[in-house]
C-alpha cells in the first residue's frame, strides 16, 4: 500500500506521513485513535471553547460595567426594599447571596442554554458537529469559560455588597458550604446543558424562553426570601431547580440556620438532592444531546438559520 | 414624511414578525406576562414576609411600581437587541445602514413592538394586582390629564433609553444581549419604583431626581392611585428639603417630567449619533463577534 507523504524538501529532510502527525499506514489506520488521543482531543476542545470567553472578558472592558457594577446596583435595589420595610438584617444577607448566585443562573441561561441556538445562527454549529470531538466537550468548555466570567461577577458583588451593607455571615460548616456551592454549580451547568440541547430544536422563541427562565425562576427559587415561605411551590422548586435548593442550603449554612434563615430541608439533605440533580442532569444532557441531534439531523434543523 | 413613515412602519412590521409570529398569540401572551408577573410576585412575597400579612398600601405601591417597571425592562431592550440581532445573527445591519432610510428611524421601528409588548405586561400586572391581590382601585378617581401626560412621556423616555443602549451595543461585542437587563436593574435602584427614594443616601436621591423615569413612575402612580405613598417625597427626603413640602403636587410632577424628559430625549439622540459616527469610523457596523 502506498503511504501518502508530504513532499520532502530539497535539503533532504525525511518525508513525514500526512496523517495527523503520527506514522500510519493508511487513512483507516489514522482513524483509529488511542484512548489517550481521544481524551487529549476532548480536552483541547474544552480549552478551545473556553478560550474565547476568557479572552473576550479580558478584551471587552465594558462587561465590568454591565455585568458587575450594574448588577450590583440591581441587587442593592432589593436591599433597600428590605431597609424600607425595616426588615431584620439577615434578609439583607439573603439578597446579597441571591444577587451573587444570579450571576451563575444568568450565565447558564444566556451563555449555555441559548448558546447552541446562536451558534447555529452564526454558522458555527455545523463545524462543531463536523469536528472529531464530543459536543459535550463544547458545552463543558462553554461552562468553564462562563464560570470564569460569572465567578468574577459573583465574588465582586458578594464582596462589595457585604462591605457596603454590613452583612454578617455566621458559618460553622465551611466544608459543607463549599461542597453545596460546588454541587449547585455542577447541577446548574448540567441543567444548562439540557436546556442547550432543547434550544437546538427551537427557533426565535429562544429569546422569549430565556426571559421566561429569569424572573419566574427567581420567584419560585426564593431568590430574595426564604423559599419555605412559598409552601408547596417552594418544595417543588427545591426538588427541581438547582438554584432553589442551592440557595436554601447556602442560606442556612451562611447565616446560622435559625429563625428567618431556617430552610425547607437540612443542608446536608439538600446537598444530597444536589448530588442527585447533578447526576440526573448530566445524564439527561448526554441523552438529550444525542437524541435531539439525531432528530435535528432528520428534520434538517442543524444548519437552518434564522427561523 | 411619507418616506420616513414607510421606513418606520416597514421596520415595525418586521420587528413584530421577528418577535411574535413564531407561535400562537396565547403562548406569546403567556410568555410576555410571565416575567412582569413574577417580578411583582417576588416583591409582594418580600413585603408579606416582613409585614406578616399586614402590608396595607405597600402592596399597591410595589405592584404598581413593578408593573410599570416591566415596561421599562421590556421596552429598553427593543433597539439594542435589534442592533445585535441584525448585526450578529441576521448579518443585515450593514445593508440597513446603507439603505436610503434613516438608520435611527429603522431601529425605532424594529424596537417599538417590544415597548408595546412591555406595556401589555404592565397592564396585565396591574390588572392581576387589582383583581387577584385586591388592591383598592377606583376608576372614578383617576387623574386623567396627569395619567395621559405621564404615560406619554413614559413611552418617550423608554424609547430614549433604548436609543442610548443601542448606541452602546453598536460599540460592543455579541454578549451585550444581557446589557439592557443590567441597565434596567441598575435604574431600578434610583427611580423609586418599589421603595421610596427617601431611604437612599443623599447623592443617590439626587441622581433619582434627575432621572425622568422617577417622575414618570410617580406621576402615573399618583394619577391612578391618588393618595398612595409618594415614591419621591416623604419626611427627611431630599425632595422635601428642596421643595419645602413632603409630597410633590401633580403640577410639579408634570413639570419635572417635562424638563427631565426633554433633556433625556435630546441627550439620547446626541449619544446615538456620536456612537454611529464612531462605529462607522472603526468599521463596527458589520463586525460580528461571538464568544
Amino acid at each position: 500500500m502506498t503511504v501518502p507523504v508530504r513532499a520532502a524538501s530539497a535539503a533532504g529532510r525525511s518525508a513525514r506521513p500526512a496523517f495527523v502527525g503520527r506514522v500510519t499506514s493508511s487513512p483507516a489506520d489514522a482513524a483509529v485513535w488511542s484512548r489517550r488521543q481521544a481524551i487529549l482531543t476532548e480536552l483541547r476542545a474544552v480549552r478551545g471553547r473556553a478560550y474565547p470567553r476568557v479572552r473576550a472578558a479580558l478584551r471587552e472592558k465594558s462587561w465590568v460595567l454591565f455585568e458587575i457594577l450594574l448588577p450590583f446596583l440591581a441587587t442593592s435595589a432589593f436591599v433597600f426594599v428590605y431597609r424600607a420595610l425595616q426588615a431584620p438584617p439577615e434578609y439583607v444577607g439573603f439578597v446579597v447571596l441571591g444577587g451573587a448566585m444570579t450571576a451563575f443562573w444568568l450565565n447558564v441561561v444566556w451563555m449555555m442554554a441559548a448558546q447552541l441556538y446562536w451558534e447555529r445562527d452564526q454558522g458555527n454549529l455545523e463545524l462543531y458537529f463536523a469536528a472529531p470531538m464530543n459536543l459535550m466537550s463544547v458545552l463543558f468548555g462553554m461552562a468553564v469559560g462562563g464560570l470564569f466570567m460569572s465567578s468574577t461577577r459573583a465574588v465582586i458583588v458578594l464582596a462589595i455588597a457585604t462591605y457596603v451593607y454590613g452583612v454578617t455571615f455566621s458559618v460553622s460548616e465551611w466544608a459543607l458550604l463549599l461542597a453545596v456551592f460546588v454541587l449547585t454549580l455542577a447541577a446548574l451547568y448540567g441543567l444548562g446543558m439540557i436546556l442547550a440541547s432543547l434550544f437546538l430544536m427551537w427557533g426565535r422563541e429562544a429569546w422569549q424562553l430565556t426571559q421566561a427562565l429569569m424572573e419566574p425562576v427567581y420567584f419560585v427559587s426564593g431568590l430574595n426570601f426564604p423559599v419555605v415561605r412559598l409552601g408547596l411551590l417552594g418544595a417543588l422548586a427545591v426538588a427541581t431547580i438547582p438554584l432553589a435548593v442551592g440557595l436554601d442550603a447556602m442560606r442556612q449554612l451562611a447565616f446560622g440556620g435559625a429563625g428567618p434563615t431556617s430552610g425547607l430541608l437540612p443542608p446536608g439533605l439538600e446537598a444530597l438532592v444536589l448530588v442527585a440533580m447533578t447526576v440526573v442532569f448530566l445524564s439527561l444532557a448526554r441523552f438529550f444531546l444525542a437524541t435531539l441531534e439525531q432528530r435535528a439531523r432528520r428534520e434538517g434543523r442543524l444548519t437552518v438559520r434564522w427561523r | 414624511m411619507t418616506a420616513a413613515w414607510r421606513s418606520f412602519s416597514a421596520a415595525a412590521r418586521i420587528g413584530w414578525a421577528v418577535d411574535a409570529n413564531w407561535t400562537d398569540p396565547f403562548v406569546f401572551l403567556a410568555l410576555v406576562v410571565a416575567k412582569p408577573l413574577s417580578a411583582a410576585l417576588i416583591l409582594v412575597v418580600m413585603v408579606q414576609v416582613i409585614s406578616g400579612g399586614n402590608a396595607g398600601p405597600l402592596i399597591a405601591f410595589v405592584v404598581v411600581g413593578s408593573g410599570l417597571w416591566s415596561m421599562v425592562t421590556a421596552g429598553i431592550a427593543g433597539l439594542p437587541l435589534s442592533v445585535l440581532d441584525d448585526r450578529e445573527r441576521y448579518r443585515m445591519l450593514k445593508y440597513l445602514y446603507v439603505s436610503p432610510a434613516d438608520f435611527l428611524l429603522v431601529l425605532l421601528g424594529r424596537g417599538v413592538g417590544r415597548i408595546l409588548v412591555g406595556a401589555v405586561g404592565s397592564v396585565v400586572t396591574l390588572a392581576v394586582g387589582i383583581v387577584v391581590l385586591g388592591i383598592p382601585f377606583d376608576p372614578g378617581r383617576i387623574d386623567w390629564p396627569l395619567f395621559v401626560w405621564g404615560a406619554g412621556w413614559g413611552f418617550v423616555m423608554v424609547v430614549a433609553l433604548s436609543v442610548v443602549l443601542a448606541a452602546v451595543c453598536l460599540q460592543v461585542r455579541q454578549e451585550a444581549w444581557s446589557y439592557p437587563e443590567a441597565a434596567a436593574g441598575a435604574l431600578f435602584l434610583v427611580t423609586g419604583a418599589v421603595f421610596p427614594l427617601g431611604v437612599l443616601p443623599g447623592p443617590l436621591q439626587a441622581l433619582g431626581l434627575i432621572t425622568p423615569l422617577t417622575w414618570w413612575i410617580a406621576a402615573v402612580r399618583t394619577a391612578l392611585f391618588p393618595g398612595s405613598p409618594s415614591s419621591i417625597g416623604g419626611e427627611g427626603s431630599l425632595f422635601a428639603s428642596l421643595a419645602g413640602h413632603v409630597v410633590p403636587t401633580s403640577a410639579e410632577l408634570a413639570i419635572a417630567l417635562l424638563a427631565t424628559g426633554a433633556v433625556g430625549t435630546l441627550a439620547s439622540v446626541v449619544v446615538f449619533r456620536l456612537s454611529e459616527r464612531r462605529a462607522k469610523d472603526r468599521g463596527l457596523i458589520d463586525q460580528t463577534t461571538g464568544s
